[in-house]
């Protein structure tokens, strides 16, 4: 498939768009949590880096097929996932992010630390099995599923507990198991876009999985639109182009990137397609027509 | 909330993206063109972060070698066009300029990276796509067992690490060492076991095992404590900041200490950022020393001064190197296919380079001697302390 | 050992400590997590290495910091805060905040190069001893300034009129505005000096550990927000005895447990606290209102 592909499409873009869809992919998983749900997560790389190393101990050591592998580390993802959304019952907004910060980074300092990871030195020599098809298929079936999900009655809920959690529980909703269930799937997410990464970079490092890392997936969900599968789908897209396409005027594009973020949250603070779900599209273009 | 209004600022947010984004294509697709009558060569290094004092040096090194290939005759007749771009010292960044220069600048090889993590990261991508990579600064272990199109021109830390543990064991007769890694930083994890290995063997003593982390300036608690351990020196395997940072402190702490450790010391800030305190108290070993250069290496000193107005060093005379050596192996092959000119590479022997004579062993790997002690003198940096012959394996 | 390392861990968590104070004012205020905060600690640092440099004295350099920052942070709130006050989300003003802070640590990246500066030894450093303890002269000067300044905070919090309507705009921004309190102004006043302090801890951080660079206040912000919220966010006397034991943890943790998980046995210890005690130390409880 992909050496069809690649008939057409240069490497180098190739290459980019296999990123876009692992960002995807991650992004759609901290847009459950944050945007859906609010619940303020800064360490959605902590969950990529579980997601990436136990899919690539599991590939190195064990041989195992590149789905069970990467199907592992999301696995891996979602548990410590399911762990971190305990505490959402105690806590709330800004406490809550102080705990997922230091979640990531007491999860990075591990890896620092991790003889078979091969702490700071990192893992090389990671079989690539990531190509293009397999990242677009899973953003399509990721996609169709997080759309399912959010009009179910499980996605209104959880909408509902992002506007107010006090009235949604007295509207009889669970808010603790919902709010697990977003942090699980989130997290689930995030650890798959991990494994992918592994498997696409050949190598992996703990300082790749920062702070910076949470913050640029946070950055795709909140410019793209909060709460939207279109908006966090554009803001991947955006955020993983932009440093690419501005390598011409290479030491200034974090200064414009910071400058944007600003002026975007002034201008848009719901993002660019805040809260634009995909049938408000069709009804709003439908009826111009 | 006026919704036109907001719609609006939508609709140029979106056109200016579009726009830049189009920008960008633009600037990106506009060389390509000439691609046969060129040789291209990608460098690999940082311009900016904290290793970028490996990758400026460097780059230079690299420019210069490339400009006077193309004063003369180029090669096989052909002019010599290198590309540099910064890969702040990431390994996704690297890993993309690499994929970037493979395959959209269509180089036929990769110089660089000094450091190793990030050599093996974009060897990995160069192996696979049959483009020679050619290291000017890896020294850590691993590296051209990942295929035959990588190749390195550098002092190995398995090979220095002992004989600079031998000379302050034997030679200075400090047996009770301290050994201090920076946690986060992949050469000095790797460079570490090397250091204890060869300590437990020559007879020393490991007093006390300690960890800072780069881009830290409070090593307070470290220094306290080995200050308490009374160490004969201080084995320090990370890179040139932490070391003044440590340095400082000790001063702070009245503690009198020397610290030994490898090439990742050789940057111009340990000596701006360590002042008075590493005054002949920081030694460590590298493959290359302005000081009793041989012949090639006096006249690269010469006309490096000339052009850049300054000393070169290690990495600057290891790029200069790297490039010549490839342009050698080209001519010889008589081909720009890296799957023939490697070849050509893999039998190097007694390479007169500016750092250093330099012969590819069975295994590809380089054998140089000697390791030079290099410290910090007055104004001089880096200068010579000793040099110390080492046995080829 | 113990003493002198003590010594480090509250001469550490001074610094945090100063920083944690703007978070913590800024925050009980407007409840923004201000996190170009560490940004301006780091502007505040350099500034005042182009004033040592340009041969003024210490203390005059120092000042010279504080009003730099005082105005830096007054324009980055104008700029980046302002606008966004209640029309938006909390959250939409949190990501403007990481833009000003990517914003600002670039621009100085650019400015100055992303290597370490080092930082001119300014005052000269002794050691003597206490005991059996030795002790450095710029440790001692370090704790006494932040301690001046820490207490002249709190003065100007209980007994003048601006910590007056700074207390009541903490208490209920809106009803605050009804009595007459100019709550722009208070705002302004709030970023001002929870600013200068920042600047006054980078620089001391400078002095002491001479080196300054431009990406120093990410990690030193993200302490100081962990000392803050430690200390009970909103709570002026929390983020001083929060950053001061959060210093004083990660030395002992280096000193006494392992030197590779500093980083984690702080956050650790935060995240436990925030369990036990969501509040913090020193926070009130706050039931939420229906």
């Amino acid at each position: 498939m992909d050496a069809f592909i690649a008939q057409y499409i240069d490497a180098y873009y190739l290459r980019i768009m296999i990123f876009i869809g692992i960002n995807i992919i991650m992004a759609l998983g901290l847009n459950l949590i944050t945007g859906v749900t609010g619940q303020l997560s800064m360490g959605h790389a902590g969950f990529m880096s579980l997601g990436a190393y136990t899919a690539a101990i599991i590939s190195l050591h064990y041989d195992a097929p590149f789905f069970l592998a990467i199907l592992a580390g999301a696995a891996m993802a979602a548990s410590f996932g399911f762990i971190i959304g305990i505490p959402t019952l105690r806590l709330d907004g800004d406490d809550l992010a102080m705990v997922t910060i230091g979640f990531a980074e007491i999860i990075r300092v591990f890896f620092l630390n991790f003889e078979p990871g091969g702490k700071a030195v990192g893992l090389s020599g990671i079989p690539q099995y990531t190509d293009f098809a397999t990242v677009w298929l899973i953003v399509i079936v990721v996609i169709i599923l997080n759309a399912k999900l959010l009009y179910s009655r499980v996605g209104r809920s959880l909408f509902a507990i992002r506007e107010n959690e006090i009235a949604a529980q007295s509207c009889g909703i669970n808010t603790t198991r919902m709010k697990i269930l977003a942090f699980t799937v989130g997290s689930f997410l995030g650890g798959l876009g991990g494994g992918l990464y592994a498997h696409y970079m050949y190598y992996i490092n703990p300082q790749d999985f920062g702070f910076m890392k949470s913050i640029e997936i946070l950055n795709m969900v909140v410019l793209g639109g909060m709460g939207s599968i279109p908006g966090t789908v554009l803001g991947a897209v955006i955020l993983t182009l932009a440093p690419e396409m501005l390598r011409i005027v290479a030491e200034y594009r974090l200064l414009f990137y910071g400058g944007m973020l600003v002026i975007l949250m002034i201008f848009r603070p719901n993002g660019l397609l805040g809260d634009v779900r995909i049938y408000d599209l069709k009804k709003r273009w439908g009826k111009k027509r | 909330m006026n919704f036109k209004r907001n719609k609006k600022v939508v609709l140029i947010l979106c056109a200016l993206m579009i726009f830049s984004l189009l920008a960008g294509c633009g600037g990106n697709a506009a060389p390509d063109k000439a691609a046969g009558d060129t040789i291209k060569l990608g460098f690999l290094g940082a311009k900016t972060g904290s290793v970028a004092n490996y990758g400026i040096p460097g780059e230079k090194g690299m420019k210069m070698a490339i400009d006077e290939l193309n004063a003369g005759k180029g090669i096989l007749g052909k002019k010599v066009e290198g590309i540099y771009e910064d890969n702040k010292g990431e390994s996704s960044e690297i890993a993309n300029i690499t994929t970037k220069y493979i395959t959209k600048d269509k180089v036929v090889a990769l110089v660089g990276d000094p450091c190793t993590g990030l050599t093996k990261v974009a060897a990995d991508i160069a192996q696979e796509n049959k483009v020679v990579i050619f290291s000017a600064g890896a020294t850590g272990a691993d590296v051209v067992e990942i295929g035959d199109y990588v190749f390195r021109n550098t002092l190995l830390d398995t090979v220095a690490a002992p004989a600079v543990v031998d000379w302050m064991i034997n030679k200075k007769g400090w047996k009770n060492l301290a050994v201090i890694t920076s946690g986060n930083n992949g050469y000095s994890t790797a460079l570490t076991p090397i250091f204890k290995q060869a300590i437990a063997e020559k007879g020393g003593q490991i007093v006390l095992e300690d960890t800072v982390n780069d881009g830290e300036t409070d090593f307070t608690a470290q220094v306290t404590k080995l200050k308490n351990a009374k160490p004969d020196a201080l084995v320090f395997t990370g890179y040139y900041t932490e070391a003044a940072l440590i340095m400082n402190e000790a001063k702070k702490k009245n503690l009198d200490i020397v610290l030994v450790g490898g090439d990742g010391l050789y940057g111009q800030d340990l000596a701006k950022l360590g002042g008075e305190a590493v005054q002949e108290k920081v030694i460590f070993y590298a493959g290359f020393s302005t000081d009793q250069p041989s012949p090639e290496t006096a006249k690269f000193l010469e006309a490096y001064r000339a052009k850049y107005q300054e000393e070169p060093d290690m990495f600057s005379a290891q790029f200069y190197d790297a490039i010549m050596i490839l342009a050698q192996a080209m001519e010889t092959a008589k081909s720009t296919d890296p799957s023939v000119f490697k070849n050509e590479l893999a039998n190097l022997k007694d390479y007169p380079g500016v750092s250093g004579v330099t012969t590819f062993g069975a295994d590809r790997e380089p054998i140089k001697s000697p390791v030079c002690l290099l410290t910090v003198k007055g104004d001089k940096f880096p200068a010579l302390l000793e040099k110390i012959p080492v046995q080829a394996k | 050992m113990f003493w002198e390392q003590l010594i480090n861990g509250l001469t550490l968590g001074s610094s945090y400590a100063l920083i944690a104070l703007g978070y913590t004012m800024v925050y009980g205020i407007v409840q923004l997590i201000n996190f170009a905060h560490g940004e301006i600690y780091m502007f505040g640092a350099f500034a005042g290495l182009f004033l040592v440099l340009s041969g003024v004295n210490v203390f005059i350099a120092l000042l010279g910091a504080m009003v730099f920052c005082m105005l830096l942070g007054m324009l980055v709130e104008r700029i980046a805060y302002r606008p966004l006050r209640g029309k938006s989300s909390r959250l939409s003003a949190l990501i403007s905040a990481i833009g000003v802070s990517i914003f600002l640590s670039t621009l100085m990246a650019l400015y100055r190069g992303t290597n370490t500066t080092r930082y001119p030894e300014i005052i000269g450093n002794s050691t003597f001893s206490v005991g059996s303890i030795q002790i450095s002269s710029l440790q001692v000067i370090i704790l006494l300034v932040s301690a001046l300044l820490m207490v002249g905070l709190q003065l100007l919090i209980q007994k003048t009129r601006i910590g007056k309507a700074m207390r009541a705009c903490s208490q209920d921004l809106e009803a605050s505005s009804l009595m007459g309190i100019n709550v722009n102004r208070v705002i302004s006043a709030t970023f001002a000096i929870g600013s200068a302090l920042a600047a006054a801890g980078g620089m001391m951080v400078g002095i002491y550990y001479n080196a300054v660079w431009p990406y120093m206040g990410t990690m030193a912000g993200l302490k100081a927000f962990a000392a803050a919220v430690l200390g009970g966010i909103g709570s002026v006397p929390g983020a001083m005895i929060g950053g001061l034991s959060l210093g004083v943890m990660e030395i002992m943790g280096v000193a006494y447990l392992s030197s590779s998980y500093k980083d984690a046995i702080a956050f650790a210890i935060l995240i436990l606290v925030l369990f036990i005690r969501p509040q913090g130390i020193m926070g009130q409880k706050i039931s939420k209102k229906v």
